[in-house]
């Protein structure tokens, strides 16, 4: 019983990084309709940016801001000079533009950092105890960030003009324009704050992991599942498609461990012939998907 | 006029200067049957991408699995090379005859990513699942089971190579064949507009299927004449990580030509020979040289070529026009 109570913890904290990380693909991909492969590199930027962090003043809280940081400036950068050049372009070639970003910035990392694997240790090793069962700190504090995380895009998202503008501009760009809305400055605020979190998303999941140069890869597919699973261009669908994600990777890797790395695939493969707009998409033509 | 009809003798002049290249750099000859075996399996993407517009991040699955049925007739049944590929081209087969109904049903992204966990899942049959057949990481070792064959002893590298260029001939005929029939044209014309194609009254789906079986033999092709050149697999040639390697070559090539993946395999293979001989991050070059190829000569290298051919027919040209007129005056 405990077994499987810290794995579900585990798997919520799992699901806390892969949202956070998630996100920017998911605003990239269902509401700009671009396949953006290098929002990984605000991720693996952030969990580097944070290595060096903590290991010049010993603070893993400057660290994640700092990382939150660098993921902003490297989001701001991208879609201002790159993505804007490519949003007319077809999927395949948006595709293949940033993923060549994508391995540019690993040359960077490479160069920068070299190519060890870099250990972080984790901030706090408070344990907490709870009906008998040990549950590190740290988990609960990833779950919790990344609650606010949800809270925090939705609010943008439902409540605020831009976020009403935004959701608008999905559906009809050239309307929104005419009304006087300066459409593009939005896509880029919308997009750095997702490229922000990714960076979050690095820096909570680098004591976790071996923080090394192809980190970004190992997490781009598990991402780009979470954002399909979800269904194109919902928020809320990718948090639900990380919840069931991470406790598929937790759970099933606690049943048998092979089904750790497989079994996100497999539960896409299925989801995908039975269901292929995923579990919260939009059926229709705004995503370039008819034929 | 003369240079339509020795259009025809293409393929011939890229199995001549490989030909000739593999006397020139005795040494790196290993480099050459790589360049030839590559280009098979670029045919197969490029079918999927330039002709019928789709994107698969999952091209190591079908080479992993031609590799891996080579490999395993020729560990546990037989050791006669020819069967081996000839059980590779059967099982692209009977992949694509599964597979092909529910794949080419689906759209855009969706096409990328099902390859992709299929990726995915071949790595972890290959690896985990069948590990009393593959040996899991360690690979399946068999080069001393493989027969002699007749004429030419395919063992050893330097025949292995003759033996690749003729298959390579065989597969460009065949391509460029594909191309200029009725195939290529429905193909391209589907990929633009395949409700106008359904009115017309061909079967889309049944004419895509086709092209996906031809895709996925060549693929399958590849991989078998890949286990038979390094006499060893392991799991790692399907990993994921290795789709964009195979996009990238298609790309740099120039999607939807005959000879742009034989170019694209020649310069990506090459450009990472070269940066990753006095650097060891290659991804860096490959990325910016990758950027500079699709912003700018967005048709490839053998669009660059072909542009290049076309300014010197031209130039020709008018020089000869000049040259007439000057005469006349």
């Amino acid at each position: 019983m405990e077994t499987w109570f810290t794995a579900v913890i585990y798997g919520l904290s799992t699901s806390g990084i892969l949202f956070l990380v998630s996100l920017a693909l998911s605003i990239g991909y269902g509401l700009m309709r671009i396949v953006n492969m290098e929002a990984m590199l605000y991720y693996s930027f952030g969990a580097y940016v944070t290595y060096s962090i903590v290991s010049m003043t010993g603070s893993f809280i400057l660290g994640a801001i700092g990382a939150t940081v660098i993921g902003g400036i490297l989001g701001f950068v991208v879609e201002t000079t790159l993505l804007r050049k490519v949003y007319h372009r077809n999927m395949m070639f948006t595709m293949v533009v940033t993923f060549s970003v994508f391995m540019i910035g690993i040359g960077v990392i490479q160069f920068i950092y070299g190519l060890d694997p870099k250990p972080l240790a984790s901030p706090t090793s408070a344990i907490i105890r709870f009906m008998n069962v040990q549950i590190p700190l740290y988990r609960l504090i990833i779950i919790g960030l990344a609650v606010v995380a949800y809270i925090l895009i939705q609010l943008l998202m439902n409540k605020t003009i831009t976020g009403k503008a935004l959701r608008a501009g999905i559906e009809n760009r050239e309307n929104v324009e005419g009304l006087g809305v300066n459409i593009n400055r939005i896509f880029t605020t919308t997009f750095v704050i997702a490229s922000a979190f990714a960076g979050l998303g690095g820096a909570l999941n680098a004591p976790l992991v071996m923080v090394g140069p192809y980190m970004g890869f190992d997490m781009l597919l598990t991402a780009f599942i979470t954002v399909i699973l979800g269904g194109l261009g919902s928020i809320k669908g990718t948090m639900v498609a990380a919840l069931i994600l991470g406790q598929v990777v937790s759970v099933g890797g606690t049943i048998w461990a092979p089904l750790a790395f497989v079994g996100p695939f497999i539960v896409m493969f299925i989801t995908i012939l039975i269901r292929p707009t995923g579990l919260y998409g939009v059926k229709g033509t705004a995503f370039g998907f008819n034929d | 006029m003369k240079l339509k009809n020795l259009e025809f003798l293409g393929p011939v002049f890229i199995i001549a200067g490989l030909l000739v290249s593999r006397y020139l750099f005795p040494n790196k000859i290993t480099f050459f049957t790589e360049i030839s075996i590559y280009t098979i399996y670029v045919m197969g993407n490029n079918i999927l991408m330039g002709y019928m517009g789709y994107t698969s991040f999952g091209q190591p699955f079908y080479l992993s699995c031609g590799a891996y049925s080579a490999a395993i007739y020729l560990a546990y049944i037989g050791g006669n090379v020819f069967v081996a590929i000839f059980v590779a081209f059967l099982v692209g087969l009977l992949l694509s005859f599964i597979l092909g109904p529910s794949l080419m049903r689906l759209k855009g992204s969706y096409f990328t990513l099902i390859n992709a966990s299929l990726c995915a899942i071949g790595v972890f049959m290959f690896e985990r699942l069948l590990i009393d057949i593959t040996n899991g990481n360690d690979g399946l070792w068999y080069r001393s089971n493989m027969h002699k064959t007749p004429l030419l002893d395919i063992r050893m590298p330097q025949n292995y190579f003759f033996f690749i260029l003729i298959v390579l001939l065989a597969a460009l005929y065949l391509y460029r064949k594909i191309d200029r029939s009725a195939l290529g044209t429905v193909l391209k014309a589907a990929s633009t507009n395949p409700r106008k194609m359904r009115f017309l009254g061909y079967n889309v789906f049944r004419i895509r299927w086709m092209a996906f079986t031809i895709s996925v033999v060549f693929s399958t092709i590849a991989g078998a004449l890949y286990s038979v050149n390094f006499g060893f697999v392991n799991p790692s040639l399907g990993e994921n990580s290795r789709a964009i390697e195979v996009l990238l070559a298609t790309l740099i090539g120039g999607i939807g030509t005959v000879y742009g993946p034989f170019f694209g395999a020649l310069g990506f293979l090459g450009m990472k020979d070269f940066v990753s001989s006095f650097l060891s991050r290659w991804e860096f070059v490959v990325g910016i040289m990758t950027l500079i190829v699709l912003f700018k000569f967005n048709r490839g290298l053998w669009g660059m070529i072909q542009d290049a051919g076309s300014f010197l027919a031209d130039t020709g040209r008018k020089f000869k026009n000049n040259s007439v007129k000057t005469a006349e005056k």
